[in-house]
């Protein structure tokens, strides 16, 4: 899991588009292989929208060879309502850059066989090469898509009864009418977001801190269904300070300490090369790297339980989950490096490890040590 | 270009224009918001069903950097423009009908992409000529052709002799029956044509008459009832006359103030009709803001009594868009001369005002600056308010999917301390009219 945790509202949402755009540009889609995008609706992600469409009328990023697959669609509202997230992508998003329509899924919740509908998505993403990277937003619940709380971590596409909770907050678009809110809608699973190559969430706002406290802190939980993503291989989470309101210092500490080594470090939190470049070659392994095999599991009972071991042949289970680590030459790290006050990393808080280590070779004239150390992922 | 757009494999052109990064002129406000024009149909396209529907993306895309867009200006009192007068006999007849066309050509290029050309008072023998060339012109749909006509405006002859302004009124007559109309203005320009199978409107598409002469008041129905708007004007009416006529189906006002009696404290007179209760139904009205007919305060007041009535007119001569200089003219009976000055066109060697030759994008800009309206309230006195008073609503004056993709793009520039408009661009069914600015 990687935390991001920015300011505001504004560097989070500024974070998850230029990630969305350099995961883009290296990817090189063509049109034989595109990019797949899966795309949320809410407010959460309206700031990364804004920034998609600022950098594609620059001209910095092309989505003519994006696809997309949108999460979730009311049932009952005509596709052209106002509150329709049909609506809401092309207000949005697609009417400002340039995406074919040929392209864009959206589930529609007026098909005349809703469970069809549910079963003919599923096969389009999957005749699409699987999802590259699922963008999402979560609810103050932690639901992920409208895989509203106690639904199965398991779920694929399928209809979904709102929340009251969802129903009272939805009313709001909907002139203060209960009635006219609608009570259905269709949405992709759970597993349909955990089978993408990669899933990044943008969460902002005190409101949502208690879900991501949930997310982070606590087990997978069908309670809080984005827990669920503590069990695949590449998550992200991108955020603002307001929703750290409720994590412990410790983990807001750890995670930004692992962010600020790496990038000191020029090793960005990446993916593996194949994930982040596609290049064309989806099934290939990463180069170079070369792992010893292990010839018998490190744990024997009970097995360690991954999104590729519920269902093993899924997109997001097609690389190694193991990491890759850089391939520069490490240092040791110490504490003293990561804290802000440089004072601090001048003085030595330990004994000279070099120094001793010197004295012990001239006088048993032993080679030189290769320190290792570690860098957190 | 940042929007250039490659697309493969090519798919088949659809005519379709999007305008982007522009402010739309829609209701009392200015909205970020792209439009899609389609000249294959000459509407403005629910964009949203298109793209999800059809599938279909513009072949053509315009960033307007910021600019306005506005529904193409509506002109409800034109005489004539660049040279060419409606209310003139030819010798050749079907040169009548290609200076027309001319005119519509050099016309758009102004703004107005509608207009109702109007005849003064003439001899029955003038309008039985020339009233078959100036009906609906708009059929082809086809934004090259230029301005369209949505029908002919008679201004007279059934005119108070006392308020002729410059109309000869050796011509003008009584009706006492509707063949009195009829035989004016010939049965064929009066009536829809029932014969079709799809009855075609008649040429005429609104009648000014003074209500008070004759039997006019008794015949506003049956005028209402063939599609016609009647438009008090050039009349002595006194309140409760007008009122009466707007109670019969008046439902508009030519040039409010001019060629009628002023507003008196103790008789109101045609002014007042604007005054009843906002329940009641009022007239439209036209009011010509070009400098000259009417005081900017005046102007005004028009507006702050009824604002959703209120229509820009420039009430401009054949002179409007030609060089200053003296031009002739007849008024159906002698020769005279026209001194054109600037906007300002005076009988010559007299202060009589004979009607204007500003052109209408100067009207809006002086009633911008005289009055602290807004940009889209200016805009709406020359699109949907008079869209409304035709009865096309919808479909002309408006940016809403399913109306006329009739559009002008506007930017706004500082002379002094005033703001104007000034017509960048201007598109007839759903195409960017081509041509030379002809600066007026």
């Amino acid at each position: 899991m990687r935390l991001i945790i920015r300011d505001d509202a504004e560097a989070s949402s500024s974070y998850v588009a230029n990630y969305i755009i350099n995961r883009i540009k290296n990817f090189a889609p063509t049109p034989a292989h595109p990019f797949v995008l899966g795309l949320p609706t809410g407010s959460s992600p309206l700031g990364v929208y804004r920034i998609l469409v600022e950098r594609y009328k620059a001209g910095e990023i092309s989505f003519e060879n994006v696809i997309t697959f949108n999460m979730d669609e009311y049932i009952g509202i005509p596709r052209d309502h106002p509150e329709s997230y049909h609506s809401f992508m092309y207000k949005h998003f697609f009417s400002h850059v340039n995406i074919h329509p040929n392209h864009v899924h959206i589930l529609n919740g007026n098909a005349p066989n809703l469970e069809a509908e549910c079963v003919a998505y599923e096969a389009k993403i999957k005749a699409s090469g699987g999802i590259d990277l699922f963008l999402a937003g979560i609810g103050e619940d932690g639901h992920i898509a409208f895989n509203e709380p106690g639904s199965s971590l398991a779920s694929r596409t399928r209809i979904k009864t709102l929340a009251y909770d969802t129903i009272l907050a939805n009313s709001r678009f909907f002139d203060n009418d209960l009635a006219q809110v609608p009570k259905m809608a269709l949405t992709v699973g759970v597993q349909t977001v955990l089978e993408a190559r990669e899933v990044v969430v943008i969460i902002l706002g005190a409101r949502k801190a208690l879900a991501l406290q949930r997310c982070i802190e606590q087990g997978v939980n069908h309670m809080w269904t984005l827990s669920s993503l503590q069990l695949h291989p590449h998550p992200m989470i991108v955020c603002d300070e307001d929703a750290t309101l409720e994590l412990q210092v410790k983990t807001v500490k750890y995670f930004k300490s692992i962010e600020k080594v790496a990038s000191e470090q020029g090793f960005e939190q990446i993916l593996p090369s194949a994930v982040r470049t596609g290049s064309g070659n989806r099934a290939a392994a990463p180069a170079v790297v070369t792992v010893d095999e292990v010839q018998s599991p490190t744990i024997l009972s009970p097995q360690p339980t991954t999104s590729r071991l519920l269902r093993p042949t899924t997109p997001a289970a097609e690389y190694p989950v193991r990491s890759v680590s850089p391939d520069f030459e490490l240092v040791p790290d110490r504490m003293a490096s990561r804290l802000p006050d440089p004072s601090f990393a001048a003085r030595r808080l330990t004994p000279n490890p070099e120094e001793r280590e010197e004295r012990e070779r001239e006088r048993h004239q032993v080679p030189r040590t290769v320190w290792v150390g570690a860098v957190g992922v | 270009m940042p929007f250039a757009e490659s697309r493969s494999p090519t798919p088949p052109r659809n005519g379709i224009t999007k305008l982007t990064n522009c402010r739309l002129v829609r209701g009392n406000s200015l909205v970020w918001d792209d439009v899609w024009v389609s000249s294959a149909t000459g509407k403005i396209l629910r964009s949203q069903a298109a793209f999800y529907d059809e599938l279909i993306l513009p072949d053509e895309m315009f960033d307007l950097g910021g600019r306005i867009v506005s529904p193409g200006f509506i002109e409800c009192q034109l005489n004539g423009a660049f040279g060419f007068n409606f209310s003139t006999v030819l010798d050749d007849m079907s040169q009548y009908g290609k200076k027309v066309r001319d005119l519509n050509k050099k016309l758009v290029q102004t703004g107005v992409t509608s207009y109702i050309p109007t005849v003064t008072s003439q001899t029955s023998q003038l309008y039985h000529k020339v009233l078959p060339y100036l009906g609906p012109s708009g059929q082809s749909r086809n934004g090259q052709e230029g301005a369209e006509s949505l029908g002919a405006h008679v201004e007279g002859p059934f005119l108070n002799p006392g308020k002729n302004g410059v109309h000869n009124p050796k011509v003008l007559r009584k009706a006492q029956t509707f063949s009195d109309l009829e035989d004016m203005y010939g049965a064929a320009n009066i009536n829809p044509n029932p014969a079709s199978p799809d009855p075609s409107p008649a040429p005429i598409k609104m009648i000014t008459a003074a209500p008070e002469l004759g039997q006019m008041t008794a015949l506003i129905p049956d005028i209402r009832s063939r599609g016609i708007i009647y438009s008090i004007g050039h009349s002595e009416a006194t309140y409760e006359e007008a009122s009466a006529a707007v109670a019969a189906g008046a439902t508009m006002i030519t040039h409010l103030f001019n060629a009628m009696r002023p507003l008196h404290h103790r008789n109101p007179g045609i002014f007042g009709v604007l005054g009843i209760a906002e329940s009641l139904p009022r007239p439209f009205f036209g009011v010509i803001a070009d400098g000259i007919h009417l005081h900017a305060t005046t102007i005004k007041i028009a507006w702050n009594a009824h604002p959703d009535g209120f229509i820009l007119v420039t009430d401009a001569m054949h002179m409007a868009g030609l060089p200053d200089g003296t031009y002739p003219w007849t008024n159906g009976e002698g020769e005279f001369f026209i001194t054109k000055k600037g906007a300002v066109l005076l009988l010559e060697g007299s202060e009589t005002i004979a009607g204007s030759s500003s052109i209408l994008i100067d009207c809006v800009n002086n009633f911008l600056n005289w009055s602290g309206a807004t940009i889209p309230q200016a805009l709406k006195a020359v699109t949907s308010t008079p869209a409304a008073m035709l009865g096309v609503q919808g479909v002309k004056g408006s940016l809403d999917a399913g109306a006329d993709a009739d559009l002008v793009v506007l930017s706004e520039e500082s002379v002094g301390d005033r703001t104007n408009l000034v017509v960048d661009e201007v598109w007839k069914f759903g195409a960017k009219v081509e041509a030379g600015w002809i600066r007026v």
